[in-house]
């Protein structure tokens, strides 16, 4: 009976029609610098977490981060080696550095502005209340018509 | 069926076509006749468009492998429940699926206010249809999904033929996710044309008052809420079949989804200074007017191929037409606000700085930045080509850095904006609402560092989500004390009533609290953990508190594919605590693999389990076991958010007191003495 459910569990392992993938023991240092890089399978994820069915990409390029990280290689070393080999296209994200600082620079850029926006909308909506309204001063004055508009607008302001 | 659904989809564009001339004509006119036909052929227009889909959804249910999308899509072996999610998993079909979601949208419309707003709704038809015969021209005349299989004759004409079987379904669609996760996506996207359509219509007609807002509010709701279930549904499929451990990868069509949805809520929350001051009507506009240009940009960018993603569809030339239809859409908005933007004069005052109006503008400050960063980002690959001739990648760490700040500032305003007060909030008043929030955050951030969270920005998310979740809790508390002190009803009835009293408000509350969880879920991120190992029969990996057992291997043959199964005993303080069965699935037809994770969640962490492959040098399975906490926290957030949009649109059940005077212009006569006006009880449905 073990011999059959022994030679199930063969089968059964036998059958698996998966891509063959490596079982990488990544180092810290290793998941640390892989995160850097993207899977160039054309998965759109980081080199470290592709775990994309049949991808061949990721354990080869995690082999070869391993190796030179294994023969003494600096995180620049492997940056250019990667560069080589597949182009700015294996970045996970731009350098900091040339053209690609301004994707850097664009988020900061847009808070900056945006928030002189709102800080100039803010003071001239004060300005605009502050200004003195003709004819204030003598609540007897008023048209009923602005009365009444005035109490729907307060009773539409603080319905909330 | 191939020909009754082509001949309908070419009538549906007939139909369209007269409806947007009509229309034109009816508004120039302004005869009664016209205008009625018009609606009619809108009308008519979304009924050819259902025929045309249920049409080829026969083709799929009647296995008709004569038709070329059903051949390249489905086989007879497909189950019926991915027969109908066939129809949205190829170029052809995906794009009719628009069309069918937009008529759905359009013909609820039209039939809704056919006697009601007779002098804005030909405007808004005519925005609706010009929008139908775009996607109808592609329908009929770029991406037909009605094009029989044929294969050149040897007098090289073409020959009509027709497969024993089809080529089936992408593995990776068939989950069931897949058949809910798009239709929820694409309804967010083509609702928010109907937005669109009464903002551009409103502004073409000059329709007085801020009607058009209220009619629009529950619409553009409605998008949003199936926009924000159509992104947390796709992310729980990429985290439940991708088998990467992640559900959000930044990638281009995942962004894509999120802009729309970015300038939508700036939209929701600053429509309500339009609603109850009179302010930002140009901003309002103009947030309409972009979230649907992002959702035609979002679809540009998924099907064109001018980022690459793994979600996108097969490049083709379509792009050029979505380009096309953008620069319109822009050209368009741009010119009616030139031409009426006086019309959009608004009452801009501000009585002090520390107010309800202060905290949404920097609300939408906050996710316009949002979404401009995630554009900028997305595209960047695409500039830096054409400037620098190199493409440089734009991945997940660079998002994170970028957008981690940006939503943890919106949290805090979410948690600071209920607080203050319309026109001006008084310092009294800042320090008996800001106390109990501020110093129940502080606790939980102490407690969550004495729990181990280090991680900056997870403690301080969830020193903030304690702070918003105790200024919601708050705002309910205080409301429901009051009703409770009339009534004497239990605090749960009296939240209840307080709810259902203003749903809108409450609803946004409850909204509110949805994406306090969702935050919670995301600060786990930072704790992720996992281990590979190559597995022996009844060896053992450790990960966390868990110890997982391989006990033994199958094969299953199902009618579509054949699933290779792991069989792991999970173990906890040396008990068994579950069975766990990872697996990956060999699909016959199209001869490819899929994964299939097993998971073992709870509210303080999921066990990840994916079987990774198979060691080339050992032969033995591999392992991947993943510990992420809190994402549980995340699919309960996202339904807490569907539950507070549902509420959010109900009407109110109940009167609410408001002054007579106000309300009838019939009492103005009345002389009425400032400081002694009476209340009284108006009936005011749809209150917010």
């Amino acid at each position: 009976m073990r011999r059959l459910a022994a030679s199930g569990v063969l089968l059964g392992i036998a059958l698996l029609l998966i891509v063959p993938l490596d079982a990488q023991d990544l180092s810290d240092r290793a998941k640390q610098i892989g995160g850097k890089f993207m899977c160039m399978c054309g998965c759109s994820q980081v080199l470290t977490q592709c775990n994309h069915v049949g991808c061949t990409t990721s354990s080869s390029m995690l082999k070869e981060l391993n190796q030179s990280l294994a023969s003494g290689g600096s995180e620049t070393a492997i940056t250019q080696m990667f560069v080589q080999e597949f182009g700015t296209k294996v970045y996970a994200e731009p350098p900091k550095s040339g053209f690609s600082l301004v994707a850097w620079t664009l988020p900061s850029v847009y808070l900056a502005l945006g928030t002189v926006l709102v800080v100039f909308v803010i003071s001239r909506w004060r300005k605009h209340a502050l200004e003195p309204v003709a004819g204030t001063g003598n609540a007897a004055a008023i048209p009923q018509e602005l009365l009444e508009r005035a109490r729907a607008r307060a009773a539409r302001e603080t319905e909330d | 069926m191939d020909v009754f659904g082509s001949f309908a989809l070419i009538l549906a564009f007939v139909c369209a076509v007269y409806a947007f001339a009509g229309g034109i004509g009816a508004i120039v006119t302004r005869h009664p006749l016209l205008v009625k036909s018009t609606r009619q052929a809108g009308i008519a227009t979304c009924c050819l468009i259902f025929l045309a889909t249920f049409s080829l959804e026969y083709l799929f249910f009647s296995d008709n492998f004569a038709n070329a999308y059903v051949v390249s899509h489905s086989n007879r072996d497909l189950s019926t429940f991915y027969k109908i999610a066939a129809l949205w998993s190829g170029q052809e079909g995906s794009l009719l699926f628009w069309s069918f979601l937009l008529s759905v949208y359009v013909f609820s419309v039209l039939i809704t206010y056919r006697n009601k707003n007779g002098e804005l709704m030909p405007y808004v038809g005519v925005v609706m249809a010009g929008v139908q015969i775009f996607f109808l021209t592609l329908n009929n005349f770029v991406a037909s999904p009605f094009k029989a299989l044929a294969v050149p004759g040897a007098n090289g004409a073409m020959n009509l033929v027709a497969r024993a079987d089809g080529n089936g379904l992408t593995p990776l669609l068939q989950y069931p996710e897949m058949v809910i996760h798009p239709p929820n996506l694409y309804a967010g996207y083509t609702g928010f044309t109907i937005p669109f359509a009464f903002a551009l219509g409103a502004l073409l007609a000059r329709y007085p008052g801020e009607k058009w807002i209220h009619l629009t509010r529950k619409w553009t709701m409605i998008a949003w809420m199936f926009q924000s279930m159509g992104i947390l549904l796709g992310a729980h499929w990429a985290y439940a079949v991708l088998g990467w451990g992640g559900y959000w990868g930044w990638d281009p069509v995942e962004n894509a989804s999120l802009l729309p949805w970015l300038t939508g809520t700036a939209f929701l929350h600053s429509v309500m200074m339009q609603e109850k001051r009179g302010m930002m009507k140009v901003w309002n506009v103009w947030l309409v007017f972009c979230t649907f240009a992002l959702c035609i940009l979002g679809t540009l960018l998924t099907r064109s191929g001018v980022v690459s993603s793994v979600h996108a569809f097969a490049q083709s030339s379509i792009g050029t037409w979505f380009v096309s239809f953008l620069a319109i859409i822009l050209v368009v908005c741009l010119g009616a606000y030139l031409k009426n933007r006086d019309y959009l004069k608004s009452e801009n005052q501000l009585d002090a700085i520390v107010s309800r109006e202060s905290s949404f503008l920097f609300n939408n400050l906050m996710l316009l930045v949002a979404c401009v960063a995630v554009l900028s980002g997305t595209l960047f690959p695409v500039f830096s080509e054409w400037f620098t001739g190199n493409r440089i990648s734009v991945g997940a760490p660079f998002f994170n850095k970028v957008n981690i700040p940006i939503g943890l500032l919106l949290l805090f305003l979410t948690g600071v904006g209920p607080l203050l007060a319309w026109r001006k909030t008084s310092t009294e008043s800042l320090k008996r609402n800001f106390g109990w929030p501020l110093a129940m955050g502080i606790i939980g951030g102490a407690l969550a560092f004495a729990l181990g969270f280090r991680e900056f920005y997870s403690l301080v998310c969830l020193i903030l989500c304690v702070f918003v979740a105790s200024t919601i809790s708050m705002e309910f508390y205080r409301g429901a004390k009051v009703i409770r002190t009339r009534s004497g009803a239990s605090l749960f009835t009296s939240v209840v009533d307080l709810t259902m009293r203003n749903t809108r408000r409450y609803g946004g509350y409850i909204v509110h609290m949805g994406m306090v969880l969702v935050f919670i879920g995301l600060a786990g991120a930072a704790f992720n953990r996992d281990t590979q190992k190559e597995m022996q029969l009844g060896s053992t990996m450790q990960i966390g508190p868990y110890t997982l057992v391989l006990q033994s291997v199958d094969s299953r043959p199902e009618r579509n594919y054949t699933a290779q199964r792991m069989i792991i005993e999970v173990m906890r303080d040396n008990k068994p605590i579950m069975m766990l069965y990872p697996e990956k699935r060999r699909f016959v037809t199209t001869v490819e693999n899929g994964t299939m994770v097993a998971i073992y969640s709870t509210l303080k962490e999921d066990l990840y389990v994916v079987f990774a492959g198979q060691s080339p040098d050992t032969q033995l399975p591999v392992i991947h076991a993943y510990l992420n906490p809190l994402v549980k926290w995340i699919w309960l957030g996202g339904a807490v958010v569907v539950l507070g949009t549902l509420v959010a649109l109900l009407p109110n059940r109940r009167a609410v007191l408001v002054l007579a005077g106000a309300q009838e212009p019939s009492t103005a006569t009345q002389t009425l003495q400032p400081g002694r006006l009476t209340p009284s009880v108006i009936t005011r449905e749809g209150h917010d």
